[in-house]
């Protein structure tokens, strides 16, 4: 360690200085504005956002997207995390390489081939239509389960990789004891794996539910006007009504949110530390 | 249940997953190549056509040169920014050195849709800074996070004797740091500089709302091409950036064993 304070911060302080003014004032000023009102204070901006049935259902909508998509994502990645951490190491370092390397492909990419699986000429419709389960193509996209499908597939690898390193901290002999006490596999998972890996569960679980409260692309893409969630519902009040108290109201909303599950991974993080 | 019908469980929950995970790029592939007019799958027909049609059409190419230049510019700015801080933070016992990291690390908690929000109101309509450097700034403090995180575990396993030894030998401060610390660090660097640059490169929020004429980031432009055309060619395109992701991320892997750092 290095006693020369200004030294120090003559290092450290550009970076934060940056921050500060390109991002954490315009966002600040940003939040500010949908408690101004005629000149004052006022909660207003808030009331007025919430009494309109459409704010509310796409808020509820959002936060049943974040959820259905964090608890889906919690039962596959239960699942896929057990099998990774029962592979072989050869064999588990490339299924997790493979789990792993979607979060590295653009997210337009991967949304768009919901397009192709989902659309009018798309593959499930080609084969509802094939197959004279119906005579028209079916709506597939711009409903809700297309962007919980996207946002499943988008947020997935987050909770596979939280649930692998959390059982993998899980000690060897502990399932086959609680197996030969006669515990089933239900209990076993209840009663042992779950215990265990609660940590691990948090934290993929956060991860998933403020990426899917927080996406743009997937619910943009595969939602559209029809299926508004917080993001597209803060672009369509800016661009087309430019309502700015509005967008105010849900830049608030998702900081808030973000910024909770962000303390709670660091209480985690530092209880285990 | 015995061992072989368990290995055999095992692997249809895998490939059921992986399936699920890394079909859909198979199937991109295979419809940018289809023989058709429109977005089809099973393809009809196979062609090379609209894979080469994306390096004909204008926009793309113009957008694909802003986000190459805003990654590569943006993350060599967070790393500026952040070598110092990172390297500051690990070694100074600094006053408010809590509060620096967190301003630091606040980009990544604020979603991007509303910096980009942010930035324009209050950076480019008051003060006529060009749309184009308001995205390098905010493509700059998106990635410093990540700059700073990456650089400073990296630097974390590195001794502070090191260079105590190197200034008692007779370097500089500064010569100290270029010629022990640098060198260490260069893998850490590296990574962060990948990291940086696949981040910025995908990312799409922030840009949304900086956005002029004839300036627009490539997720974007594909956003606005995709809501016109029905044609494949935004298949075909997003299959070569899917490509392009994962031959930076191999080469990575190889060179520097990418996934110690991330």
């Amino acid at each position: 360690m290095f006693r020369n304070t200004r030294e120090g911060l003559a290092l450290a302080l550009p970076a934060a200085i940056f921050s500060t003014l390109l991002f954490l004032v315009p966002v600040g000023i940003l939040l500010s504005e949908a408690f101004r009102f005629e000149g004052g204070w006022s909660l207003q901006g808030y009331i007025d956002f919430f009494a309109t049935p459409l704010n509310r259902t796409v808020f509820l909508r959002t936060l049943k997207l974040g959820a259905l998509v964090a608890g889906t994502a919690a039962v596959i990645g239960y699942a896929a995390a057990f099998c990774i951490v029962n592979l072989g190491p050869r064999a588990r370092g490339t299924v997790f390489g493979m789990v792993v390397l979607p979060l590295m492909i653009s997210p337009v990419a991967r949304t768009y081939a919901w397009i192709v699986i989902l659309g009018r000429t798309g593959i499930v419709n080609e084969a509802i239509t094939g197959l004279g389960l119906s005579d028209t193509p079916l709506r597939l996209l711009f409903t809700e389960t297309a962007v919980f499908l996207g946002l499943l597939q988008l947020f997935l690898p987050l909770m596979i990789i939280s649930l692998v390193s959390a059982m993998e901290n899980i000690p060897r002999d502990v399932i086959p004891a609680a197996r030969v006490l006669g515990a089933s596999w239900l209990a076993v998972f209840f009663k042992v794996i779950l215990p265990l890996t609660k940590e691990g569960l948090v934290i993929g679980g956060t991860l998933v539910f403020t990426g899917s409260l927080t996406a743009y692309i997937t619910p943009a893409i595969l939602g559209g006007s029809k299926v508004l969630m917080l993001e597209t519902l803060l672009y369509q009040r800016v661009n087309v009504s430019n309502d700015f108290v509005s967008a105010s109201v849900i830049a608030m909303i998702l900081i808030v949110m973000s910024f909770s599950a962000n303390l709670l991974l660091k209480k985690i993080a530092s209880a285990r530390s | 249940m015995n061992t072989s019908s368990r290995l055999l469980a095992n692997w249809v929950i895998l490939g059921l997953t992986l399936t699920f995970l890394i079909g859909p790029f198979l199937i991109i592939i295979l419809a940018g190549a289809s023989d058709t007019s429109y977005l089809a799958f099973p393809p009809e027909g196979l062609t090379l056509r609209w894979y080469l049609k994306v390096f004909t059409v204008e926009s793309f190419r113009a957008s694909f040169l802003l986000s190459m230049a805003l990654a590569v510019f943006g993350t060599l700015a967070a790393l500026l920014l952040g070598v110092p801080a990172a390297y500051a933070l690990n070694r100074y016992a600094l006053p408010g050195a809590e509060t620096v990291r967190t301003v630091v690390a606040a980009p990544i908690i604020v979603p991007g849709i509303i910096v980009g929000l942010a930035l324009l109101r209050y950076l480019v309509v008051p003060t006529g800074v060009t749309v184009t450097l308001a995205l390098f700034m905010a493509h700059t403090a998106l990635v410093l996070p990540y700059a700073v995180r990456v650089v400073s575990s990296s630097m974390h396993n590195l001794r502070a004797d090191m260079e105590e030894a190197a200034v008692l030998l007779g370097c500089s401060r500064f010569q100290a740091f270029t010629k022990v610390v640098l060198p260490n660090i260069r893998g850490g660097v590296l990574a962060a500089f990948i990291l940086g640059f696949v981040t910025s490169f995908n990312q799409v929020p922030v840009s949304l709302f900086l956005s002029g004429p004839g300036v627009r980031t490539l997720p974007i432009d594909m956003l606005a091409y995709m809501e016109i055309t029905f044609d494949p060619s935004v298949a075909a395109l997003s299959a070569l950036l899917a490509f392009m992701s994962l031959a930076i991320v191999f080469v990575a892997e190889r060179l520097l064993g990418f996934s110690r750092y991330v």
